[in-house]
């Protein structure tokens, strides 16, 4: 079967006010907003639970997710990235962009951009949980309703982008 | 009575709650991805300002979010208290915000833009989340000597409307005001950065554009006219409060204890002497507020400070059952009950009465010895002999 046609993108205020009323709809049903990064934390947690349950479940950190009567992956964020995952699915193969690659500058070496995830992930995987959530949980969905912590954490996620911009540079180029 | 929202308003359970969480999600997923957040290129490209699609689709969202919820809860249809506002912790904020940007334009993803990649195919948004996974397990493994820091900073769930005491529906039409001018400018940065680095700069079409900031605004001032509503929240928001007297609680405590929760809201909480006994212990990192939406309704709440309550606390408004300010605080407690009752100057039975009572009370309160009552001066008219010894019976 032939894939769908690669599909243009939406116009980015037509796409912000869809995912507002998507946001809206979560905070009049549920009473709460999306989130992302708890659920990477929620399966690695669950990971190291499996090989190693008695030191995580006595890890001060950890203890809030692993523990007699806890499930880690029974969780409202858990099961929403998993829509996410799908959602994304869907979009990408209708869109005509479900495609096996890795996305790079061209000036850099595959290695390269693969180390650079990686350490790029390291850094938002730590800042998530010192921050208490990521793009998703904080910025967008604190940001709507105006908590104040929530509009500090997105300026100073701009500022940290835009500070190391330039020194990364070549591998967007 | 608010109709939204529905879950917190008891409409439906968790399993339906996961499965709405997974539909919802599905929306979230999908929207990224016609947004082209699929692609880091398109995520990296806000960084150098050739395409500021992020800063667009993100600012867009808030703001059309940030307005609706203004505008049903100035309707009263939503009740804004249940809403969950993230708990600012500044510090955290401010170190987390900064170190999640350099992780966003290193690695060309932010987590969720990574699943969403990682569905459309990439290796990249892959192995960025593999590193998500890893560095939140590495927070865990440093987590004991970061405990302070991870806490600092502490102020609860304030909205900027709460710190700034402008209505919600207003500073909403304000960030409205906002993504617009900031949409304005970013569109002029691009026509300048773009050619630059040899790209053009995007050009999303002007009448559709227009089309999203005249709904935008629409909802936006729809809001603002609420708050110039009688509308139904605010009323019952500034309602006067149930009172109770310091000595009617005091009985109460004696009488039956198992029928009160009692709520310190005093703003640092003193040594157990200077509260009232049976105040409930606020467990560390929550609020009276917090703690008080998680109490079932089969008691009376009774809430103090200092002197008189001019108004509760937004979230503590969240208790479902009956909700008593103590009259006068914890000031009037400690004159009416805490302190040695004074003998009525002339004794009546029903003043006598009334001092025993009180006595007692301070007596249990305080462990002093009750005062005996001062004796009850008869009357000469009082005609009928002295009761016979030994009575009658």
């Amino acid at each position: 079967m032939q894939p769908p046609a690669e599909r243009p993108f939406w116009n980015p205020y037509v796409a912000g006010f869809v995912l507002g009323l998507v946001l809206l709809t979560s905070f009049l049903v549920m009473g709460f907003g999306l989130g992302s990064s708890s659920a990477a934390t929620r399966l690695a947690v669950g990971a190291v639970h499996l090989v190693a349950p008695a030191a995580t479940e006595a890890n001060a950190y950890f203890s809030q997710y692993v523990g007699p009567g806890k499930n880690v992956l029974e969780d409202w964020l858990v099961f929403e990235v998993l829509g996410v995952f799908l959602g994304g699915l869907v979009g990408a193969y209708s869109g005509g962009r479900l495609k096996s690659e890795v996305i790079r500058g061209e000036g850099i070496s595959k290695g390269r951009r693969i180390a650079m995830a990686i350490v790029g992930g390291l850094l938002m995987g730590f800042a998530a949980r010192l921050a208490r959530g990521c793009t998703s949980g904080q910025a967008l969905t604190g940001g709507a309703v105006l908590s104040l912590g929530s509009w500090v954490f997105m300026m100073c996620v701009f500022a940290g982008g835009y500070l190391v911009a330039p020194f990364v540079k070549r591998d967007w180029r | 009575m608010s109709l939204l929202p529905l879950y917190p308003l008891d409409a439906f359970g968790f399993p339906a709650g996961l499965l709405v969480g997974t539909l919802i999600g599905f929306a979230f997923g999908f929207v990224l991805e016609r947004a082209g957040f699929g692609n880091a290129k398109n995520l990296a490209a806000q960084f150098y300002l050739t395409d500021t699609r992020v800063l667009k689709v993100m600012f867009s969202a808030i703001a059309t979010a940030c307005a609706g919820i203004g505008l049903l809860s100035g309707f009263g249809v939503l009740d804004l208290s249940l809403l969950t506002v993230p708990e600012t912790f500044l510090g955290p904020h401010v170190a987390g915000g900064l170190l999640l940007g350099v992780g966003f334009i290193v690695s060309g993803y932010c987590p969720g833009t990574g699943v969403v990649a990682m569905a459309s195919g990439k290796w990249d948004a892959a192995w960025s989340l593999l590193g998500v996974m890893t560095g939140s397990l590495l927070f865990g493994y440093v987590y004991a000597p970061l405990e302070g820091f991870y806490k600092s900073g502490a102020m609860g769930s304030v909205t900027i409307a709460e710190a700034l005491g402008i209505p919600f529906p207003v500073l909403a039409a304000g960030v409205v005001a906002m993504a617009v001018g900031c949409f304005l400018g970013a569109e002029k940065l691009e026509a300048v950065f773009a050619p630059k680095l040899g790209k053009t700069a995007p050009v999303p079409n002007p009448t559709v554009r227009n089309r999203v900031f005249a709904g935008m605004g629409a909802v936006a001032l729809l809001g603002v006219v609420t708050v110039a509503l009688p509308a139904r929240t605010r009323a019952t928001a500034s309602a006067p409060l149930a009172k109770i007297g310091s000595v009617e609680l005091a009985q109460k405590i004696v009488a039956s204890p198992q029928d009160l929760w009692i709520l310190d809201l005093r703003e640092t909480q003193p040594a157990s002497a200077e509260r009232i006994p049976g105040t409930l212990s606020l467990p560390e990192g929550t609020t009276a507020a917090k703690l008080a939406a998680t109490l079932p309704a089969t008691r009376t709440l009774v809430a103090y400070g200092r002197g008189d309550l001019a108004t509760l606390p937004e979230g503590l408004r969240a208790f479902p059952g009956e909700i008593l300010v103590l009259s006068g605080g914890f000031d009037a407690w400690k004159n009416a009950v805490l302190a040695t009752p004074q003998p009525p100057a002339e004794p009546t039975p029903a003043l006598i009465a009334q001092f025993r009572m009180k006595s007692a009370l301070n007596g249990y309160f305080t462990g002093a010895a009750a005062a005996p009552p001062p004796k009850l001066v008869v009357k000469a008219v009082a005609t009928s002999a002295a009761p016979k010894k030994g009575g009658g019976c």
